[in-house]
């Protein structure tokens, strides 16, 4: 099949799974919709559905739509936190090992962050580097756990990475209700970050964006660089392909395996930093906030792919943002997102998806390509007779 | 110390411990069957979230418990089958369905009780406890003459319906795997999918019956979540059952008679985790210890497997199987 056709079948397969799930949306908001009768319920369903689809970028009014600086803005902030752990998750997933420690990577990132921010004084440039870093290594040492129970002793990393992600949040909430809370205030938050940690505003308008969404995209960089400009990159990619290949051709499996896990927990670590430093004044996470498995998400619409994964995090982004107004604003619970990220989610990792089509796309090339060669053929064989 | 075991051994601890082993016992189950037929479904959490919900709503609109537990059944193997459809139609990667059944049974249940709710009460509830009463919970089972024997009565009298059946199920189970021609089919693929295959065995068909199994399965450990062990179905009820269950899965080596022991160590680790924080640990403390017993559970059987194997291939064991020779 030629490249261009094969990108073709790319797309037209995301589209569809897209609209697939879209429509079970709809079907869904239409059952929620409040109204008498059919046409008012598809009204509000209409109407909903406008909130979800263009809300995130556009106010609506009697006047028509009109674009929005700030709802953009809002959009690139909440794709900080997701690029990380989607990254994360495509470093561990293209070696194969279904690591779901992201969740609790994401949270024990931001909280061992948020304690250097708090408890130790340092300059105003070194603070939130040095915070942050500490966060990711913090979070690398936990993925070593299940990374070295799966290659010393065969344990599933995966259920490992699960159990740690309760241990994690159990153990953060100890210590913040026990030793850490600021007991003047009603809720359970931590002390304030010293103003020396925080990482700035790239553009403020209100709500703002900091500079964690450049150091993300950088990270979006050197992960790809990482993977495929790298020996260590070719190494985790060839073991998810073919381990077995790997080991017989002198790969060291288990110390690429382990740095995987290493590189994965570290990105998580550093991504719940900088969502911390740069969005919040307090640690106040009281549960796993979910970004982990909206990374998991984005690393199967990136198909594992790292330079994807600004994108598939704006689709994850703009999708939530819609649900949370469609939420505000036509009374359908916001919990849609998880209803149709599934839906997204189960079609894009489907292989035999769409698969007459493309057999249809590979039967079309071949006989394409064997009317030029007939073609070809003929034209010399004239050229000979003559 | 002496005082504390002496709060622990008494009949309460241990009909806890049976009580809560049941509903990871019916996930064990359900997590044995698939592998057994050569493949994992971590999806088992996500189900029982929905057969949870599906529990709860439909004894609550039927008033009635037992067609309340059937929907949770129905809503479980359906849940199965629907796995099954993209991971052997599709050819989905198995662990990728069950995340994403997991993501949606973990928000979107709670999407569908606000809607349901919301159509049907008027307003959108995040959970149904306040709609389910006990009479529409699955009843409890005293025995006549064990309940009068001293400690063991305490102990054994007084459970709910489904905690018998979990373990008369695992009993069945094992029945069904090793004395029955549908089990042998499903070893076979199994262990090999092409000599099954070979000898006549539908292989895509026993796999879509282990995935129903394992399903329905789920879908009683979730309506003993919803209907039995908690009144009424709320968000994130279920913690993590299923994913324990594929510990005890790989702790009882695949056997239904050691995931029934490893499920009732789990039960254990969350009973003791209870009852510490009756004395006064803080419950952020108490809370993690199943999980932390999981992954200690999973590496003690993973060293005792590795040295067993070792016997097995050292010196002594070669030599003395030559010597049978």
């Amino acid at each position: 099949m030629t490249k261009k056709r094969q990108i073709l079948f790319t797309l037209v397969r995301g589209f569809v799974a897209i609209l697939i799930a879209l429509l079970v949306a709809t079907l869904l908001i239409f059952i929620s919709a409040k109204g008498e009768g059919f046409s008012a319920k598809l009204a509000a369903t209409g109407k909903a559905l406008q909130q979800m689809l263009i809300g995130p970028l556009f106010r609506t009014g009697r006047s028509g739509a009109a674009f929005e600086l700030k709802r953009l803005t809002d959009i690139f902030a909440s794709m900080i936190p997701i690029i990380f752990t989607g990254l994360s998750v495509c470093i561990m997933f293209s070696a194969n090992q279904f690591n779901l420690g992201a969740e609790g990577g994401i949270m024990l990132g931001a909280f061992v962050t948020s304690m250097i921010a708090i408890y130790v004084p340092m300059a105003a440039g070194l603070h939130p580097i040095v915070a942050v870093l500490i966060g990711g290594l913090a979070v690398a040492a936990m993925m070593l756990l299940p990374a070295l129970l799966k290659t010393r002793l065969g344990v599933s990393e995966m259920v490992c990475s699960l159990m740690l992600n309760y241990i994690v949040m159990y153990l953060i909430k100890f210590l913040l209700n026990t030793y850490l809370a600021d007991k003047t205030k009603g809720q359970i938050q931590s002390y304030e970050f010293l103003p020396t940690s925080k990482i700035g505003a790239m553009i403020d308008t209100g709500w703002k964006l900091s500079w964690g969404f450049l150091i993300a995209l950088v990270a979006v960089v050197l992960c790809g660089l990482y993977m495929y400009r790298t020996r260590w990159g070719y190494a985790i990619r060839m073991i998810g392909i073919n381990q077995a290949f790997s080991k017989y051709s002198g790969m060291k499996v288990a110390y690429v395996i382990v740095m995987s896990q290493v590189v994965g927990g570290f990105l998580a670590g550093i991504g719940g930093g900088i969502e911390m430093l740069g969005r919040y004044q307090t640690f106040s996470w009281s549960s796993l906030p979910g970004y982990g498995w909206t990374g998991i998400t984005i690393a199967i619409l990136a198909g594992n792919n790292c330079y994807a994964v600004p994108l598939a995090a704006f689709f994850m982004a703009y999708l939530s943002k819609g649900c949370d107004l469609m939420a505000t604003y036509a009374k359908v619970p916001s919990q849609l997102i998880d209803i149709i990220q599934g839906v997204i989610f189960l079609f894009f990792a489907a292989e035999q998806f769409l698969s007459h089509y493309r057999q249809k796309l590979v039967v079309k090339s071949a006989q394409e390509e064997l009317a030029r060669k007939k073609l070809e053929e003929a034209r010399e064989g004239g050229a000979a007779n003559a | 110390m002496l005082n504390f075991l002496k709060l622990l051994f008494t009949p309460e601890f241990f009909f806890s411990i049976i009580r809560i082993s049941a509903p990871i016992l019916f996930a064990t189950l359900g997590a044995i069957i698939v592998e057994k037929a050569g493949f994992c479904n971590i999806g088992l959490e996500g189900i029982m979230m929905f057969a949870a919900l599906a529990g709860s709503m439909v004894s609550y609109y039927a008033s009635s418990w037992l067609l309340g537990l059937l929907a949770a059944l129905a809503m479980g193997t359906l849940m199965g089958l629907m796995m099954g459809f993209f991971a052997f139609q599709l050819k989905t990667d198995i662990t990728l369905v069950g995340i994403a059944v997991n993501m949606m049974g973990s928000g979107g249940t709670l999407f569908l009780c606000k809607v349901i709710t919301n159509l049907t009460e008027g307003k959108a509830m995040a959970s149904t406890t306040g709609l389910i009463t006990s009479q529409l919970t699955i009843p409890n089972i005293t025995i006549p003459l064990v309940e009068k024997i001293p400690f063991l009565g305490g102990i054994l009298s007084g459970h709910s319906l489904l905690t018998w059946l979990a373990f008369l199920i695992c009993g069945l189970t094992s029945v069904m795997l090793y004395k029955t021609s549908l089990g042998l089919n499903i070893r076979a693929v199994g262990e090999n999918p092409n000599a099954a295959s070979s000898v006549g065995v539908s292989v895509l068909k026993i796999k879509y019956i282990a995935i129903a199994y394992s399903g329905l399965m789920a879908g009683f450990g979730g309506a003993f979540m919803s209907m039995s062990y908690a009144q009424g179905w709320s968000q994130d009820m279920v913690a993590g059952r299923g994913f324990i269950a594929l510990a005890a899965q790989a702790m009882g080596s695949g056997e239904c008679l050691g995931g029934m022991l490893s499920s009732l160590v789990f039960g254990f680790a969350q009973a003791l985790g209870i009852k510490f924080s009756a004395i006064g640990l803080d419950s952020n403390l108490a809370s993690p210890i199943p999980y932390a017993v999981t992954i200690i559970g999973l590496v003690i059987f993973a060293v005792s497997k590795r040295n067993r194997e070792k016997k097995l291939h050292s010196p002594a064991s070669l030599e003395k199987a030559g010597a049978k020779k």
